[in-house]
Protein backbone atom coordinates (compact mmCIF):
# COMPACT_ATOMS: atom_id res chain seq x y z
CA UNK A 1 0.00 0.00 0.00
CA UNK A 2 2.80 2.38 0.90
CA UNK A 3 6.26 2.16 -0.58
CA UNK A 4 8.96 4.57 0.41
CA UNK A 5 12.28 4.41 -1.41
CA UNK A 6 15.42 6.28 -0.49
CA UNK A 7 13.47 9.34 0.53
CA UNK A 8 15.60 12.38 1.30
CA UNK A 9 14.49 15.82 2.34
CA UNK A 10 16.79 18.77 2.95
CA UNK A 11 15.92 22.19 4.32
CA UNK A 12 18.82 24.27 3.04
CA UNK A 13 21.88 22.74 4.66
CA UNK A 14 19.88 20.76 7.15
CA UNK A 15 19.05 17.18 6.25
CA UNK A 16 15.79 16.18 7.89
CA UNK A 17 15.67 12.65 6.49
CA UNK A 18 18.12 10.75 4.37
CA UNK A 19 17.56 7.58 2.40
CA UNK A 20 14.46 6.52 4.28
CA UNK A 21 13.00 3.30 2.85
CA UNK A 22 10.24 1.10 4.12
CA UNK A 23 7.00 -0.38 2.95
CA UNK A 24 3.65 -0.99 4.52
CA UNK A 25 1.21 -3.62 3.36
CA UNK A 26 -2.54 -3.22 3.00
CA UNK A 27 -4.34 -3.31 6.32
CA UNK A 28 -1.16 -3.12 8.32
CA UNK A 29 -0.78 -0.88 11.36
CA UNK A 30 2.73 0.47 11.62
CA UNK A 31 4.23 2.54 14.39
CA UNK A 32 6.75 5.23 13.58
CA UNK A 33 9.08 5.54 16.49
CA UNK A 34 11.89 7.95 17.13
CA UNK A 35 13.07 10.83 19.28
CA UNK A 36 11.92 14.38 18.61
CA UNK A 37 13.48 15.75 15.46
CA UNK A 38 14.27 12.30 14.09
CA UNK A 39 12.35 12.98 10.90
CA UNK A 40 9.05 11.26 11.64
CA UNK A 41 6.90 14.27 10.83
CA UNK A 42 8.91 15.12 7.72
CA UNK A 43 8.42 11.61 6.36
CA UNK A 44 4.72 11.70 7.12
CA UNK A 45 4.23 15.12 5.55
CA UNK A 46 5.90 13.91 2.37
CA UNK A 47 3.64 10.85 2.32
CA UNK A 48 0.61 13.12 2.53
CA UNK A 49 1.85 15.46 -0.18
CA UNK A 50 2.12 18.44 2.15
CA UNK A 51 5.77 18.93 1.31
CA UNK A 52 8.02 17.71 -1.47
CA UNK A 53 11.00 15.40 -1.25
CA UNK A 54 14.49 16.41 -2.31
CA UNK A 55 15.03 12.99 -3.78
CA UNK A 56 13.62 9.48 -3.62
CA UNK A 57 10.12 8.17 -4.19
CA UNK A 58 7.05 7.60 -2.13
CA UNK A 59 4.05 5.74 -3.48
CA UNK A 60 0.66 5.31 -1.91
CA UNK A 61 -1.70 2.80 -3.48
CA UNK A 62 0.58 2.71 -6.53
CA UNK A 63 0.49 6.50 -7.09
CA UNK A 64 3.63 8.56 -6.81
CA UNK A 65 3.19 11.26 -4.19
CA UNK A 66 5.01 13.90 -6.22
CA UNK A 67 3.63 13.07 -9.65
CA UNK A 68 0.02 12.29 -8.77
CA UNK A 69 -0.51 14.18 -5.52
CA UNK A 70 -4.29 14.46 -5.91
CA UNK A 71 -4.73 10.71 -6.35
CA UNK A 72 -2.66 10.13 -3.24
CA UNK A 73 -4.45 12.76 -1.19
CA UNK A 74 -7.83 11.26 -2.05
CA UNK A 75 -6.64 8.01 -0.48
CA UNK A 76 -4.87 9.38 2.56
CA UNK A 77 -6.29 10.84 5.72
CA UNK A 78 -3.74 12.92 7.56
CA UNK A 79 -3.76 14.15 11.12
CA UNK A 80 -0.79 16.48 11.68
CA UNK A 81 0.86 16.95 15.04
CA UNK A 82 -1.24 20.07 15.60
CA UNK A 83 -4.77 19.29 14.37
CA UNK A 84 -5.51 21.61 11.42
CA UNK A 85 -8.65 23.13 12.87
CA UNK A 86 -10.54 26.32 12.12
CA UNK A 87 -11.29 27.30 15.69
CA UNK A 88 -14.27 29.52 14.98
CA UNK A 89 -16.15 26.85 13.05
CA UNK A 90 -18.76 24.49 14.40
CA UNK A 91 -17.60 20.84 14.51
CA UNK A 92 -20.18 19.67 11.99
CA UNK A 93 -19.46 22.50 9.55
CA UNK A 94 -15.75 21.97 9.81
CA UNK A 95 -15.86 18.24 9.10
CA UNK A 96 -18.26 18.81 6.22
CA UNK A 97 -15.87 21.41 4.81
CA UNK A 98 -13.02 18.91 5.06
CA UNK A 99 -15.24 16.40 3.25
CA UNK A 100 -16.00 18.87 0.50
CA UNK A 101 -12.39 19.75 -0.28
CA UNK A 102 -11.30 16.14 0.00
CA UNK A 103 -13.89 15.15 -2.54
CA UNK A 104 -16.10 13.00 -0.32
CA UNK A 105 -19.43 12.28 -2.01
CA UNK A 106 -22.29 13.82 -0.02
CA UNK A 107 -20.06 15.75 2.39
CA UNK A 108 -22.76 16.28 5.04
CA UNK A 109 -23.52 12.59 5.37
CA UNK A 110 -19.83 11.71 5.27
CA UNK A 111 -19.23 14.25 8.03
CA UNK A 112 -22.05 12.82 10.13
CA UNK A 113 -20.55 9.35 9.77
CA UNK A 114 -17.04 10.50 10.69
CA UNK A 115 -18.36 12.43 13.69
CA UNK A 116 -20.28 9.39 14.85
CA UNK A 117 -17.23 7.21 14.32
CA UNK A 118 -14.92 9.25 16.55
CA UNK A 119 -17.58 9.78 19.20
CA UNK A 120 -18.22 13.48 18.71
CA UNK A 121 -21.98 13.31 18.29
CA UNK A 122 -22.73 15.14 21.51
CA UNK A 123 -20.56 18.15 20.60
CA UNK A 124 -21.24 18.29 16.87
CA UNK A 125 -22.99 21.65 17.17
CA UNK A 126 -20.29 23.32 19.24
CA UNK A 127 -17.58 25.75 18.23
CA UNK A 128 -14.22 23.99 17.98
CA UNK A 129 -12.40 26.61 20.06
CA UNK A 130 -14.65 25.77 23.01
CA UNK A 131 -13.73 22.09 23.04
CA UNK A 132 -11.22 20.31 25.28
CA UNK A 133 -7.95 19.11 23.85
CA UNK A 134 -9.13 15.52 23.68
CA UNK A 135 -12.20 16.50 21.70
CA UNK A 136 -10.16 18.70 19.41
CA UNK A 137 -7.94 15.75 18.69
CA UNK A 138 -11.04 13.77 17.78
CA UNK A 139 -12.19 16.54 15.46
CA UNK A 140 -8.78 16.23 13.81
CA UNK A 141 -9.36 12.50 13.44
CA UNK A 142 -12.83 13.07 12.00
CA UNK A 143 -11.27 15.39 9.43
CA UNK A 144 -8.77 12.67 8.47
CA UNK A 145 -11.53 10.06 8.19
CA UNK A 146 -14.22 12.02 6.44
CA UNK A 147 -13.42 10.87 2.91
CA UNK A 148 -13.08 7.25 4.06
CA UNK A 149 -9.40 6.95 3.10
CA UNK A 150 -7.56 3.67 2.60
CA UNK A 151 -4.58 5.01 4.49
CA UNK A 152 -4.49 6.94 7.73
CA UNK A 153 -1.36 8.88 8.63
CA UNK A 154 -1.44 10.09 12.21
CA UNK A 155 1.31 12.24 13.62
CA UNK A 156 1.46 11.79 17.39
CA UNK A 157 -2.28 11.40 17.81
CA UNK A 158 -2.03 11.16 21.60
CA UNK A 159 0.54 13.83 22.40
CA UNK A 160 -0.50 16.37 24.98
CA UNK A 161 -3.50 14.38 26.17
CA UNK A 162 -4.11 13.22 29.70
CA UNK A 163 -3.92 9.46 30.40
CA UNK A 164 -7.68 8.95 30.18
CA UNK A 165 -7.95 10.80 26.86
CA UNK A 166 -4.91 8.96 25.58
CA UNK A 167 -6.55 5.68 26.35
CA UNK A 168 -9.74 6.73 24.58
CA UNK A 169 -7.84 7.76 21.47
CA UNK A 170 -5.87 4.53 21.57
CA UNK A 171 -9.06 2.50 21.69
CA UNK A 172 -10.42 4.56 18.85
CA UNK A 173 -7.28 3.84 16.83
CA UNK A 174 -7.63 0.11 17.43
CA UNK A 175 -11.19 0.38 16.22
CA UNK A 176 -10.18 2.33 13.11
CA UNK A 177 -7.32 -0.01 12.34
CA UNK A 178 -9.59 -3.03 12.32
CA UNK A 179 -10.41 -4.04 8.78
CA UNK A 180 -8.74 -3.09 5.54
CA UNK A 181 -7.44 0.28 6.55
CA UNK A 182 -3.70 0.89 6.57
CA UNK A 183 -2.48 3.03 9.43
CA UNK A 184 0.83 4.73 10.09
CA UNK A 185 1.14 6.47 13.39
CA UNK A 186 4.06 8.20 14.96
CA UNK A 187 4.60 8.44 18.65
CA UNK A 188 7.25 8.37 21.27
CA UNK A 189 5.09 6.49 23.72
CA UNK A 190 6.32 2.93 23.46
CA UNK A 191 3.35 1.37 25.19
CA UNK A 192 1.15 2.82 22.49
CA UNK A 193 3.08 1.16 19.72
CA UNK A 194 2.83 -2.16 21.49
CA UNK A 195 -0.86 -1.74 22.10
CA UNK A 196 -1.84 -0.67 18.61
CA UNK A 197 0.77 -1.61 16.04
CA UNK A 198 1.77 -4.81 14.32
CA UNK A 199 5.07 -3.49 13.16
CA UNK A 200 7.43 -0.74 14.14
CA UNK A 201 9.77 1.43 12.09
CA UNK A 202 12.39 3.06 14.27
CA UNK A 203 13.87 6.21 12.84
CA UNK A 204 16.74 8.20 14.25
CA UNK A 205 18.57 11.27 12.97
CA UNK A 206 16.78 11.05 9.65
CA UNK A 207 17.49 7.39 8.98
CA UNK A 208 15.56 4.18 9.46
CA UNK A 209 17.54 2.21 12.01
CA UNK A 210 15.24 -0.75 12.40
CA UNK A 211 11.99 -2.28 11.31
CA UNK A 212 10.63 -5.17 13.29
CA UNK A 213 7.38 -6.96 14.01
CA UNK A 214 6.03 -6.35 17.47
CA UNK A 215 5.33 -10.08 17.73
CA UNK A 216 9.02 -10.84 17.14
CA UNK A 217 10.00 -8.34 19.76
CA UNK A 218 7.48 -9.82 22.18
CA UNK A 219 8.94 -13.27 21.66
CA UNK A 220 12.10 -12.01 23.20
CA UNK A 221 10.15 -10.64 26.10
CA UNK A 222 11.31 -13.36 28.49
CA UNK A 223 14.62 -11.70 29.13
CA UNK A 224 15.13 -10.70 32.75
CA UNK A 225 17.46 -8.46 34.65
CA UNK A 226 18.52 -9.33 38.18
CA UNK A 227 20.71 -7.93 40.89
CA UNK A 228 22.28 -10.05 43.62
CA UNK A 229 24.20 -9.18 46.75
CA UNK A 230 27.04 -11.73 46.38
CA UNK A 231 27.79 -12.40 42.76
CA UNK A 232 30.05 -15.38 42.04
CA UNK A 233 30.99 -17.56 39.11
CA UNK A 234 28.83 -20.47 40.19
CA UNK A 235 25.75 -18.30 39.90
CA UNK A 236 26.61 -17.70 36.27
CA UNK A 237 26.80 -21.46 35.68
CA UNK A 238 23.65 -22.17 37.66
CA UNK A 239 21.69 -19.55 35.71
CA UNK A 240 23.06 -20.87 32.45
CA UNK A 241 21.85 -24.33 33.34
CA UNK A 242 18.21 -23.24 33.66
CA UNK A 243 16.17 -24.66 30.79
CA UNK A 244 15.30 -21.98 28.24
CA UNK A 245 18.15 -19.65 29.13
CA UNK A 246 20.32 -18.97 26.12
CA UNK A 247 22.73 -16.44 27.56
CA UNK A 248 23.75 -14.65 30.73
CA UNK A 249 25.55 -11.31 30.71
CA UNK A 250 27.20 -10.22 33.96
CA UNK A 251 27.57 -6.49 34.66
CA UNK A 252 29.10 -4.50 37.52
CA UNK A 253 27.72 -4.52 41.06
CA UNK A 254 26.02 -7.88 40.84
CA UNK A 255 23.82 -7.00 37.89
CA UNK A 256 22.97 -9.75 35.39
CA UNK A 257 20.93 -9.88 32.24
CA UNK A 258 19.49 -13.24 31.38
CA UNK A 259 18.39 -13.92 27.83
CA UNK A 260 15.70 -16.58 27.66
CA UNK A 261 13.33 -18.10 25.12
CA UNK A 262 10.62 -18.99 27.62
CA UNK A 263 9.27 -17.80 30.96
CA UNK A 264 12.17 -18.44 33.37
CA UNK A 265 11.63 -15.99 36.20
CA UNK A 266 10.71 -18.57 38.86
CA UNK A 267 13.72 -20.80 38.17
CA UNK A 268 16.11 -17.88 37.87
CA UNK A 269 14.84 -16.54 41.17
CA UNK A 270 15.30 -19.83 42.99
CA UNK A 271 18.87 -20.08 41.69
CA UNK A 272 19.67 -16.50 42.61
CA UNK A 273 18.23 -16.54 46.11
CA UNK A 274 21.33 -18.36 47.39
CA UNK A 275 23.46 -15.43 46.20
CA UNK A 276 21.27 -12.88 47.91
CA UNK A 277 18.69 -11.82 45.30
CA UNK A 278 17.91 -8.10 45.53
CA UNK A 279 15.76 -7.52 42.50
CA UNK A 280 14.43 -9.31 39.49
CA UNK A 281 12.62 -7.61 36.64
CA UNK A 282 11.54 -8.48 33.14
CA UNK A 283 13.35 -6.61 30.38
CA UNK A 284 11.16 -4.70 28.02
CA UNK A 285 12.56 -5.71 24.70
CA UNK A 286 10.93 -2.92 22.66
CA UNK A 287 12.10 -0.24 25.01
CA UNK A 288 15.57 -1.75 25.12
CA UNK A 289 15.98 -2.00 21.41
CA UNK A 290 14.54 1.46 20.98
CA UNK A 291 16.96 2.98 23.44
CA UNK A 292 19.86 1.10 21.97
CA UNK A 293 19.01 2.19 18.44
CA UNK A 294 18.44 5.83 19.24
CA UNK A 295 21.17 6.21 21.80
CA UNK A 296 22.85 9.57 22.15
CA UNK A 297 20.06 11.65 20.72
CA UNK A 298 17.47 13.54 22.61
CA UNK A 299 16.17 12.96 26.10
CA UNK A 300 15.26 9.58 27.53
CA UNK A 301 11.94 8.53 25.97
CA UNK A 302 10.82 7.16 29.29
CA UNK A 303 10.83 10.68 30.59
CA UNK A 304 8.68 11.84 27.73
CA UNK A 305 5.85 9.55 28.71
CA UNK A 306 5.00 11.93 31.50
CA UNK A 307 2.22 14.32 30.51
CA UNK A 308 3.81 17.66 29.78
CA UNK B 1 -14.62 23.63 -8.84
CA UNK B 2 -16.53 22.30 -5.84
CA UNK B 3 -13.40 22.67 -3.78
CA UNK B 4 -12.97 26.31 -4.88
CA UNK B 5 -16.55 27.06 -3.87
CA UNK B 6 -16.14 25.21 -0.57
CA UNK B 7 -13.02 27.22 0.25
CA UNK B 8 -14.72 30.47 -0.82
CA UNK B 9 -17.74 29.65 1.30
CA UNK B 10 -15.64 28.85 4.36
CA UNK B 11 -13.63 32.02 3.86
CA UNK B 12 -16.79 34.11 3.58
CA UNK B 13 -18.31 32.46 6.66
CA UNK B 14 -15.14 33.09 8.62
CA UNK B 15 -15.68 36.86 8.30
CA UNK B 16 -19.03 36.54 9.96
CA UNK B 17 -17.82 34.31 12.78
CA UNK B 18 -15.01 36.65 13.77
CA UNK B 19 -15.14 40.15 15.24
CA UNK B 20 -12.78 41.38 12.50
CA UNK B 21 -15.35 40.80 9.78
CA UNK B 22 -18.12 42.55 11.64
CA UNK B 23 -15.91 45.48 12.57
CA UNK B 24 -14.80 45.87 8.95
CA UNK B 25 -18.37 45.63 7.68
CA UNK B 26 -19.88 47.99 10.24
CA UNK B 27 -16.94 50.35 10.05
CA UNK B 28 -17.30 50.66 6.30
CA UNK B 29 -21.05 51.14 6.39
CA UNK B 30 -20.76 53.68 9.19
CA UNK B 31 -17.95 55.75 7.65
CA UNK B 32 -19.47 55.81 4.17
CA UNK B 33 -22.82 56.61 5.76
CA UNK B 34 -21.22 59.50 7.59
CA UNK B 35 -19.70 60.87 4.38
CA UNK B 36 -22.99 60.35 2.57
CA UNK B 37 -24.89 62.41 5.12
CA UNK B 38 -22.19 65.07 5.24
CA UNK B 39 -21.92 65.53 1.48
CA UNK B 40 -25.64 65.34 1.00
CA UNK B 41 -26.22 68.19 3.45
CA UNK B 42 -23.39 70.17 1.92
CA UNK B 43 -24.76 69.59 -1.56
CA UNK B 44 -28.17 70.70 -0.39
CA UNK B 45 -26.72 73.91 0.99
CA UNK B 46 -24.88 74.71 -2.24
CA UNK B 47 -27.90 73.79 -4.32
CA UNK B 48 -30.14 76.13 -2.33
CA UNK B 49 -27.70 79.02 -2.51
CA UNK B 50 -27.19 78.38 -6.22
CA UNK B 51 -30.95 78.52 -6.77
CA UNK B 52 -31.15 81.93 -5.13
CA UNK B 53 -28.09 83.27 -6.91
CA UNK B 54 -29.33 86.33 -8.79
CA UNK B 55 -26.58 85.98 -11.37
CA UNK B 56 -28.09 82.62 -12.29
CA UNK B 57 -25.21 80.23 -11.99
CA UNK B 58 -25.96 76.79 -13.33
CA UNK B 59 -27.96 74.40 -11.20
CA UNK B 60 -25.80 71.82 -9.40
CA UNK B 61 -25.82 68.35 -10.92
CA UNK B 62 -25.99 65.48 -8.48
CA UNK B 63 -23.91 63.32 -10.82
CA UNK B 64 -21.09 65.81 -11.05
CA UNK B 65 -21.13 67.53 -7.71
CA UNK B 66 -22.11 64.77 -5.30
CA UNK B 67 -21.27 61.29 -6.55
CA UNK B 68 -17.55 61.81 -7.31
CA UNK B 69 -17.09 63.25 -3.83
CA UNK B 70 -18.80 60.24 -2.28
CA UNK B 71 -16.94 57.53 -4.13
CA UNK B 72 -13.64 59.37 -3.91
CA UNK B 73 -13.90 58.87 -0.18
CA UNK B 74 -14.78 55.22 -0.60
CA UNK B 75 -11.41 54.68 -2.25
CA UNK B 76 -9.64 56.01 0.83
CA UNK B 77 -11.75 53.96 3.24
CA UNK B 78 -11.20 50.84 1.16
CA UNK B 79 -7.47 51.49 1.27
CA UNK B 80 -7.65 50.73 4.98
CA UNK B 81 -10.43 48.20 4.94
CA UNK B 82 -9.13 45.87 2.24
CA UNK B 83 -5.78 45.19 3.96
CA UNK B 84 -7.73 44.50 7.16
CA UNK B 85 -9.91 42.03 5.30
CA UNK B 86 -7.06 40.33 3.47
CA UNK B 87 -4.35 40.34 6.15
CA UNK B 88 -5.46 37.11 7.77
CA UNK B 89 -6.21 35.13 4.62
CA UNK B 90 -2.93 33.20 4.59
CA UNK B 91 -1.08 34.55 7.63
CA UNK B 92 -3.58 33.24 10.12
CA UNK B 93 -4.21 29.99 8.30
CA UNK B 94 -0.52 29.14 8.22
CA UNK B 95 0.12 30.28 11.78
CA UNK B 96 -2.81 28.28 13.19
CA UNK B 97 -1.59 25.27 11.20
CA UNK B 98 -5.05 24.90 9.69
CA UNK B 99 -3.37 25.35 6.31
CA UNK B 100 -2.20 21.74 6.57
CA UNK B 101 -5.79 20.71 5.94
CA UNK B 102 -5.72 22.46 2.56
CA UNK B 103 -2.23 21.17 1.77
CA UNK B 104 -3.20 17.57 2.50
CA UNK B 105 -6.41 17.79 0.46
CA UNK B 106 -6.64 17.05 -3.26
CA UNK B 107 -6.81 20.75 -4.09
CA UNK B 108 -4.22 22.59 -6.17
CA UNK B 109 -2.60 25.80 -5.00
CA UNK B 110 -4.44 27.70 -7.73
CA UNK B 111 -7.78 26.51 -6.38
CA UNK B 112 -6.79 27.49 -2.85
CA UNK B 113 -5.87 31.02 -3.94
CA UNK B 114 -8.95 31.37 -6.13
CA UNK B 115 -11.26 30.10 -3.39
CA UNK B 116 -9.87 32.46 -0.81
CA UNK B 117 -9.99 35.39 -3.24
CA UNK B 118 -13.62 34.71 -4.10
CA UNK B 119 -14.45 34.40 -0.41
CA UNK B 120 -12.94 37.80 0.34
CA UNK B 121 -14.69 39.31 -2.69
CA UNK B 122 -17.95 37.81 -1.46
CA UNK B 123 -17.43 39.61 1.81
CA UNK B 124 -16.82 42.88 -0.03
CA UNK B 125 -19.94 42.29 -2.11
CA UNK B 126 -21.95 41.95 1.11
CA UNK B 127 -20.33 45.13 2.42
CA UNK B 128 -21.10 47.04 -0.77
CA UNK B 129 -24.64 45.73 -0.76
CA UNK B 130 -25.10 47.18 2.73
CA UNK B 131 -24.53 50.66 1.29
CA UNK B 132 -27.24 50.40 -1.35
CA UNK B 133 -29.56 52.50 0.78
CA UNK B 134 -27.48 55.48 -0.39
CA UNK B 135 -28.48 55.28 -4.06
CA UNK B 136 -32.02 54.56 -2.88
CA UNK B 137 -32.06 57.82 -0.94
CA UNK B 138 -30.62 59.66 -3.97
CA UNK B 139 -33.36 58.27 -6.22
CA UNK B 140 -35.91 59.35 -3.69
CA UNK B 141 -34.54 62.91 -3.54
CA UNK B 142 -33.48 63.38 -7.13
CA UNK B 143 -32.56 61.69 -10.33
CA UNK B 144 -29.02 60.37 -10.32
CA UNK B 145 -27.70 58.85 -13.54
CA UNK B 146 -27.80 55.04 -13.23
CA UNK B 147 -24.72 54.85 -15.47
CA UNK B 148 -22.68 57.01 -13.13
CA UNK B 149 -23.93 55.10 -10.11
CA UNK B 150 -23.28 51.62 -11.46
CA UNK B 151 -19.99 52.76 -12.99
CA UNK B 152 -18.92 54.07 -9.61
CA UNK B 153 -19.88 50.85 -7.88
CA UNK B 154 -18.11 48.80 -10.53
CA UNK B 155 -14.94 50.89 -10.30
CA UNK B 156 -14.91 50.56 -6.51
CA UNK B 157 -15.45 46.80 -6.72
CA UNK B 158 -12.56 46.41 -9.16
CA UNK B 159 -10.38 48.72 -7.12
CA UNK B 160 -11.20 46.72 -3.97
CA UNK B 161 -10.43 43.48 -5.86
CA UNK B 162 -6.96 44.89 -6.66
CA UNK B 163 -6.47 45.80 -3.01
CA UNK B 164 -7.53 42.33 -1.87
CA UNK B 165 -5.22 40.70 -4.42
CA UNK B 166 -2.29 42.80 -3.16
CA UNK B 167 -3.26 41.97 0.41
CA UNK B 168 -3.41 38.24 -0.31
CA UNK B 169 0.04 38.33 -1.83
CA UNK B 170 1.40 40.12 1.24
CA UNK B 171 -0.45 37.70 3.51
CA UNK B 172 1.14 34.70 1.80
CA UNK B 173 4.57 36.01 2.71
CA UNK B 174 4.21 36.40 6.44
CA UNK B 175 2.55 34.74 9.38
CA UNK B 176 2.13 38.12 11.03
CA UNK B 177 -1.16 39.83 10.28
CA UNK B 178 0.24 43.22 11.28
CA UNK B 179 3.10 42.99 8.80
CA UNK B 180 0.70 41.78 6.16
CA UNK B 181 -1.57 44.77 6.84
CA UNK B 182 1.24 47.35 6.78
CA UNK B 183 2.82 46.05 3.60
CA UNK B 184 -0.42 45.88 1.68
CA UNK B 185 -1.58 49.28 2.93
CA UNK B 186 1.71 50.91 1.89
CA UNK B 187 1.59 49.24 -1.51
CA UNK B 188 -1.99 50.27 -2.18
CA UNK B 189 -1.30 53.84 -1.02
CA UNK B 190 1.68 54.22 -3.35
CA UNK B 191 -0.18 52.70 -6.29
CA UNK B 192 -3.22 54.85 -5.65
CA UNK B 193 -1.24 58.06 -5.45
CA UNK B 194 1.04 57.24 -8.37
CA UNK B 195 -0.96 59.13 -11.04
CA UNK B 196 -0.82 62.33 -8.95
CA UNK B 197 2.82 61.88 -8.07
CA UNK B 198 3.91 61.71 -11.69
CA UNK B 199 1.49 64.39 -12.85
CA UNK B 200 3.20 67.11 -14.85
CA UNK B 201 6.39 65.15 -15.17
CA UNK B 202 8.41 66.24 -18.19
CA UNK B 203 9.42 62.75 -19.25
CA UNK B 204 6.84 60.67 -21.05
CA UNK B 205 8.19 57.56 -19.40
CA UNK B 206 7.57 58.93 -15.96
CA UNK B 207 4.04 59.99 -16.76
CA UNK B 208 3.37 56.60 -18.28
CA UNK B 209 4.21 55.21 -14.88
CA UNK B 210 1.05 56.84 -13.63
CA UNK B 211 -0.96 54.36 -15.64
CA UNK B 212 0.26 51.63 -13.32
CA UNK B 213 -1.72 53.19 -10.49
CA UNK B 214 -5.34 52.29 -9.89
CA UNK B 215 -6.45 55.91 -9.65
CA UNK B 216 -5.92 56.49 -13.37
CA UNK B 217 -8.36 53.72 -14.26
CA UNK B 218 -11.08 54.57 -11.80
CA UNK B 219 -11.78 58.11 -12.98
CA UNK B 220 -13.48 57.44 -16.30
CA UNK B 221 -15.36 54.42 -15.02
CA UNK B 222 -16.74 56.47 -12.14
CA UNK B 223 -18.27 58.77 -14.76
CA UNK B 224 -20.06 55.78 -16.20
CA UNK B 225 -17.61 55.30 -19.07
CA UNK B 226 -16.37 51.73 -19.00
CA UNK B 227 -13.33 51.50 -21.29
CA UNK B 228 -11.91 48.18 -22.37
CA UNK B 229 -8.39 49.29 -21.51
CA UNK B 230 -9.40 49.94 -17.92
CA UNK B 231 -11.02 46.52 -17.64
CA UNK B 232 -7.89 44.97 -19.14
CA UNK B 233 -5.79 46.87 -16.62
CA UNK B 234 -7.81 45.55 -13.68
CA UNK B 235 -7.91 42.00 -15.00
CA UNK B 236 -4.15 42.02 -15.58
CA UNK B 237 -3.41 43.56 -12.23
CA UNK B 238 -5.58 41.13 -10.26
CA UNK B 239 -4.42 38.17 -12.35
CA UNK B 240 -0.75 39.02 -11.78
CA UNK B 241 -1.19 39.32 -8.01
CA UNK B 242 -3.15 36.08 -7.79
CA UNK B 243 -0.60 34.28 -9.94
CA UNK B 244 2.24 35.48 -7.71
CA UNK B 245 0.25 34.35 -4.67
CA UNK B 246 -0.32 30.95 -6.24
CA UNK B 247 3.41 30.60 -6.90
CA UNK B 248 4.11 31.50 -3.31
CA UNK B 249 1.59 28.97 -1.99
CA UNK B 250 3.05 26.30 -4.25
CA UNK B 251 6.46 27.05 -2.77
CA UNK B 252 5.15 26.19 0.72
CA UNK B 253 5.73 22.58 -0.23
CA UNK B 254 9.40 23.27 -0.74
CA UNK B 255 10.24 25.46 2.19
Amino acid sequence: MIEVEALTRRYGDFTAIEGVSFSVGKGEVVGFLGPNGAGKSTTMRILCGCIGATSGHARVGGFDVLQRPHEVKRRVGYLPEVPPLYGNMVVEEYVAFAGRIKGAGKPREAAARAIERVGLSEVRGRVIDHLSKGFRQRVGLAQALVHDPDVLVLDEPTSGLDPAQRREIRELLLDLAAGERTVILSTHVLAEVEAVCERVVIINQGKVVSTARIADLAARRHNVRLRVQHPDDTLLQRLGAVEGVVGVKPFDEGLFEVEAVREVRAEVASQAVASGLLELSPLDSLEDSYLELTRGSGPDPRMMELPS
Amino acid sequence: MNAILAIARRELDSYFTSPLGWIALCGFVFITGFFFTFFLLQFNQYAVSAAFDPYGSEALDINEALLPMLFGNWAVVLMLMCPAVSMRIFSDDVRQKSFELLLSSPVGSGAIVMGKFLGAMGFLAVTFASTLYQPAVLYWLGAPDPGVLSGSYLSMMLYAACCIAIGMLASAFTQSQIISFMVSFATILVLYLLPWVVEGASSEWVSALGQLGMGAHIEEMAKGLVHTEDLVYFATFIGACLFATQQRVESFRWR
